[in-house]
């Protein structure tokens, strides 16, 4: 049995892991990452559009700060979202989008002057101040008062993941590429570290390690019709579940993005839409001013998708022997800035449609996108219920999105939670908790287990295909706990993915090599998504209410007063067919922005019995500071600061703020 | 409605592990609409060869992954569309980098070399004081430097380049454009002479004998033509 | 490029505590690396170019053939020193060769260090340019091989040159190229030099991206139309200018070894056909 040792073990080689890894190798730790594939090619490279952090450089930006970009993140989290979490984070994304700067983004600049820019459907002319001139620029995006969105053209995740991993290999960071964690090594109540698979050579290997981090983004591949690169599959979030002590947080918020290419489920960008693109229907009619007066085509995801299938139903869609789909509109920004700023989108309707999109409709509709849900960690990215293990990015319910995260947030995300579980972790492996206490029989029992699994997967005389069963449940998963969900539908999903579950421990493959076996992989990577699946479905018909991305047709109101909580899924008995779900409240008292309106979408929650209560304190505390800076009132309102890591405490220069 | 074609994929397959020599090995599927080499290699795994071994991540060709020699050229597969190609195609690992199996390199092995050999990152000469502005840079410049950054490390260019093929030790299209785009960049300190001790020889922009094929195979249509005759004119002079 | 121990370590501002960090530190190489690699590459374009150029200036020398003989006994005492000198002094050619076959040589040198050094190498190469059905990787192939050749070809050529500097004029050339049997070479040698010389001269705009404009791969298909325009036209000069040596020995072999004498040669040319030149070399059918 071969074991590694390491200080930190960094499973997943995308932008969040990478930061995080970065960031423990700089205090001094030894770090390894584990990643299935080469970590530039990770799906953060998929990031189009861009990441929010409120520099607020732009004209349209101008004015912007920590405050809105919280009030924003909260409102767009449709209240789901841990408020403390929102500040640190809307506090540090501007020291991530510099950080970056620093390391090599080519981030779009300002240019000063007047340009022309496409607003609303109509040609603006919009100014630029000269002091601004050269400082990185911002886009519009989705249910943000602020132009806030920091982008390089529409290939940012791709030059972020590029310099963040390279700035690995400046550190001296070693990549463990094509290896898989399939289980994770504790005692209950402790994590050790991972029983890892080489997908080459099929051989397991023990990764022992005082720090333990999940960044394995999402599991949008339970999904038939999905934006997720193959690999997502959530085997990080999967193999936490496992453990029976880690808890999974709101797995049954799933984002659906409004544009992904029909019928192949691939993304293009917000910032379409943020640089004034439209949604049309089969007649050509702008349809989302009628839904959405506010906000129209730059309303929330979870309502632009909502809308937009909404409308499919009433039949304004257009019909293909596929199904059908709206129509996104970006003739209208010319081609000049598609070539200069949505060439992805550009290259991607070559390829896939044969389109040329300064001339074309592209052929739109909503798809699996984001999985708001992962591992419940608290502030400092420390996973709950088992220490040593931490989890940051998609991976995480850190829980930053709530029921439904803007756009441009996850890309931030990543590096900000990189950046602040890196010091989170070096911190736990400096103290005494962070201390090594492993036995290695306690290793071996853990390696041989898996091994007996593979070996009766490999050997057995099951008679369930793979295959066959992770498409019943990708079918299950997008016809029935899709968009629009009820009861009825909800129960009958898990009714059959229980069975489905049952039936993948009777799987039989006919590739017998131990090796690389692509057949092997799916074979146990299905009994795993079959977990998560449930913890979706499961959480899903649990959930009485419409929250965000999640909406009950049979409850479409938000019930702040019954449903203001995040549900915790834990999987504690390898045999049981369901997840035992638990509640954490929400505290209503301590909020910083008490539950309301969106802004956009319905208004029609019920209301929490505490919010009234709350909304007038906070107003008297208003009253109290008068002239007070933000800063002040805001640590009187909600204190965060104590969760910021030292090294990224410090007031965030603008322009504005700086003169 | 014509009936649809049967494509016929001659797939290059191979199992080094189990020295398990390449041999040629032929599959039959329907073809459908809008069908990408991505979805035919899938079919043909689910459906015939459940062993059959190739790399697909993004689907999208944004990643980089699914590179491989379709009918000899290397291209990507994801984005490949069945309907451009004829009834039969071939398909084999491309060339280079160790073979995993079948259609699956280890390109992640190979560029990792890369980055460290050339040292693909910001060398600056301190840290960033995060709570500060950022500096400027013109916008134009920007752009030109992720012109440069939008190269996907598939290894396109390195398949088709003949000198790498002959000299493996040559640094190649890919690695010569990270230094171009480096060089670029105002936030990197290193001078020409510094550049220059990392490629100012024969496995560097010297060994290239502009056969060009790096850029004309290139997936994401990068300069690298130009960009590879301009670092060749400015490591001349500084090494003259 | 191992970062040394010398170099103070840079403090982060942040947090005020030493970064060991490798990426901050600079690489400290510049001793190490050597000038030659640059210096050798540019000899090998610019000796390419100078050879080039040479062949140009060359075949339109040559072919002063196609205006008379006598045109091409002018030339050919030029290049003694006729302008200059009392009486030409054959030498002088002599040195100009020298200096050629001196490129020729370093020119060779420096392209062998691109040819396959193995088997194993060359086999790869002809796998490779098969697989790929590449233009300008067959390009290279062709320049090899006809690199190659000219090894050879050109060997030959320039050493007679040198050493019988004095044997170049109309009725000289063409007895040694008909009596003496070296039109065969001759003709080789001009479809070797002119294709090598084509494909060299656009490789090397492609090189140092000369002449690329703003549209690179337009500027290509300019360079690729230019090449061959090039190789058209001198293949059909050298061929036709070929082909009056050849002529001319074969209306001369009775007499060869007879050196070239401008008046009486102008007597006898004038017996032998009205015309001169161009029309002197189409009129005659080799046995005539």
């Amino acid at each position: 049995m071969r074991i590694v040792y390491t200080d930190v073990l960094v499973v997943g080689g995308g932008l969040a892991g990478l930061r995080a890894a970065v960031g423990a190798r700089r205090r001094g730790h030894d770090v390894i990452i584990l990643s299935l594939v080469p970590p530039k090619r990770s799906h953060s490279a998929a990031a189009q559009g861009g990441m929010q952090a409120s520099l607020g450089n732009t004209a349209k930006g101008e004015g912007d700060n920590e405050d809105i970009h919280f009030e924003d993140t909260v409102r767009g989290s449709d209240w789901g979202c841990d408020q403390q979490v929102a500040r640190l984070f809307t506090h540090t994304a501007p020291k991530a989008v510099r950080e970056l700067a620093a390391w090599g983004v080519p981030w779009n600049r300002v240019e000063a002057g007047t340009r022309e820019v496409v607003m609303d459907g109509r040609r603006v002319s919009l100014s630029e101040r000269p002091e601004a001139h050269g400082l990185i620029a911002a886009r519009d995006f989705g249910g943000t008062k602020k132009w806030r969105t920091c982008y390089v053209s529409d290939g940012t995740g791709h030059a972020m993941l590029y310099a963040v991993s390279d700035r690995t290999v400046a550190e001296g960071i070693p990549v463990h590429e094509r290896m898989e964690a399939i289980a994770l090594i504790h005692d209950g109540t402790r994590c050790h570290g991972a029983v890892v698979r080489n997908l080459v050579s099929g051989e397991l290997s023990a990764y022992v390690a005082r720090a333990t981090c999940i960044a394995t983004g999402g599991f949008g591949r339970i999904y038939r019709v999905s934006s997720n690169a193959v690999i997502n599959e959530g085997m990080g979030a999967a193999i936490a579940l496992e453990t029976g002590a880690a808890m999974l947080g709101n797995m049954e918020a799933v984002q659906f993005h409004p544009t992904t290419i029909f019928p192949a489920g691939i993304l293009v960008t917000e910032g379409c839409r943020g640089d004034g693109g439209l949604l049309r229907d089969a007649a050509g009619h702008r349809f989302m001013p009628d839904y959405e007066p506010e906000k129209k085509e730059l309303a929330s995801r979870d309502v632009v998708s909502r809308r937009m299938e909404e409308h499919i139903r009433a039949g304004k869609g257009v019909k293909t022997r596929f199904g059908d789909h709206l129509w996104l509109d970006i003739t209208l920004l010319g081609a000049a800035h598609i070539d200069g700023r949505l060439r992805e989108v550009k290259e991607i309707c070559q390829h896939f449609l044969g389109i040329d999109p300064s001339r074309d409709l592209i052929p739109v509709r909503p798809a699996q996108h984001y999985s708001m849900g992962g591992i419940r960690t608290d502030a400092q990215g420390h996973a709950r219920g088992l220490r040593g293990l931490f989890a940051c990015g998609e991976a995480a319910c850190w829980d930053l999105h709530g029921f439904n995260r803007l756009g441009g947030n996850s890309v931030a995300e990543t590096v900000v939670a990189g950046m602040i579980v890196g010091e989170s972790m070096a911190d736990f492996v400096e103290s005494a908790s962070g201390d090594l206490q492993v036995s290695t029989g306690l290793v071996r029992d853990f390696v041989e287990a898996e091994q007996a699994r593979l070996d009766a997967l490999l050997q057995g005389k099951g008679s369930e295909n793979a295959g066959e069963l992770m498409r019943r449940m990708q079918d299950i998963m997008t016809d029935k706990v899709g968009i629009f969900r009820n009861g009825e539908l909800l129960s009958a999903a898990v009714e059959e993915l229980q069975a489905l579950l049952v039936r993948s421990r009777q799987i039989g493959i006919t590739t017998r090599r131990p090796g690389a076996n692509p057949e092997l992989v799916t074979a146990y990577r299905v009994q795993k998504m079959l977990k998560l699946a449930l913890c979706v479905a499961w959480g899903a018909l649990q959930r009485t209410e419409s929250r965000g991305a999640h909406y009950r047709e049979d409850f479409p109101r938000r019930d702040d007063a019954q449903w203001l909580k995040r549900t915790l899924a834990t999987w504690g008995d390898a045999f049981q067919t369901l997840p035992t779900l638990t509640y954490e409240p929400l505290d209503v008292a301590s909020m910083e922005l008490p539950p309301g309106w969106r802004g956009y979408g319905a208004r029609d929650a019920i209301e929490h019995p505490l919010t009234a209560g709350r909304v007038s304190e906070i107003a008297a505390i208003r009253q109290a500071f008068g002239h007070a800076d933000r800063f002040t009132v805001q640590q009187a309102l909600m204190a965060y600061e104590h969760l910021v890591p030292e090294r990224f405490r410090g007031r965030n220069a603008r322009l504005e703020e700086a003169s | 409605m014509s009936d649809p074609r049967i494509l016929t994929l001659r797939v290059l397959r191979s199992s080094p592990s189990e020295g398990l020599a390449p041999h040629w090995e032929d599959f039959r599927v329907e073809e459908a609409e809008g069908m990408t080499l991505f979805i035919a290699l899938n079919e043909v795994r689910e459906t015939l060869a459940p062993s059959l071994q190739f790399d697909f991540v993004c689907r999208a060709g944004i990643c980089g992954s699914c590179g491989m020699l379709i009918n000899g050229r290397p291209g990507l597969a994801c984005r490949a569309l069945t309907r451009d190609l004829g009834p039969v195609i071939t398909l084999a690992p491309l060339p280079v980098f160790e073979l995993i199996g079948d259609l699956s390199v280890n390109t992640g092995k190979w560029m990792r070399g890369t980055a460290e050999r050339l040292q693909t990152w910001i060398h600056a000469q301190a840290e960033p004081d995060l709570t500060a502005l950022e500096a400027p840079m013109e916008p134009a410049l920007a752009e030109a430097i992720y012109e440069l950054d939008r190269c996907i490390e598939c290894g396109c260019c390195v398949a088709g380049c003949g000198t790498l093929r002959m000299r493996e030790d040559f640094v190649g299209a890919v690695g010569l454009n990270k230094i171009a785009r480096f060089r670029l960049d105002p936030r990197d300190t290193r001078t020409d002479e510094d550049l220059y001790a990392l490629i100012g020889d024969d496995t560097g922009v010297f060994g290239c004998m502009s056969l060009l094929a790096c850029h004309d195979v290139c997936p994401k249509g990068l300069p690298l033509q130009t960009q590879i005759a301009f670092l060749r004119r400015k490591m001349a002079r500084t090494g003259l | 490029m191992a970062s040394s121990l010398e170099q103070s370590p840079v403090v982060s501002p942040v947090a005020g505590e030493p970064v060991r960090n490798a990426a901050l530190s600079r690489p400290r190489s510049r001793l190490a690396a050597s000038r030659w690699p640059a210096r050798l590459d540019l000899l090998q374009s610019l000796s390419g170019l100078l050879l080039a150029l040479f062949l140009i200036a060359h075949m339109f020398f040559v072919s002063s053939i196609l205006i008379s003989p006598q045109a091409f006994h002018t030339v050919a005492r030029f290049f003694e020193g006729a302008a200059f000198l009392a009486e030409p002094r054959p030498w002088i050619v002599s040195c100009v060769v020298g200096v050629v076959m001196a490129l020729f040589i370093l020119h060779a040198w420096l392209a062998l260090r691109k040819f396959p050094a193995s088997f194993r190498q060359y086999r790869i190469f002809v796998e490779h340019r098969e697989q790929l059905r590449h233009s300008d990787t067959g390009l290279w192939w062709i320049q090899l091989w006809t690199g190659f050749a000219l090894f050879f070809l050109a060997s030959v050529h320039l050493f007679g040159m040198l050493t019988q500097p004095a044997l170049i004029g109309p009725y000289e050339s063409a007895d040694r190229i008909w009596t003496g049997n070296m039109w065969p070479i001759y003709l080789l040698l001009l479809f070797a030099v002119e294709i090598h010389g084509s494909i060299g001269l656009y490789r090397l705009a492609l090189k140092w991206g000369w002449l690329q404009g703003a549209d690179p791969l337009a500027a290509r298909r300019r360079l690729r139309i230019a090449r061959t325009c090039f190789s058209l036209f001198f293949l059909g000069l050298g061929l036709v200018t070929l082909l009056a040596y050849v002529q001319l020995g074969i209306a001369h072999a009775d007499r060869a070894g007879e050196r070239y004498v401008p008046h009486k040669a102008g007597a006898k040319l004038a017996r032998q056909s009205p015309a001169g030149g161009l029309e002197f070399a189409l009129s005659r059918r080799p046995g005539e």
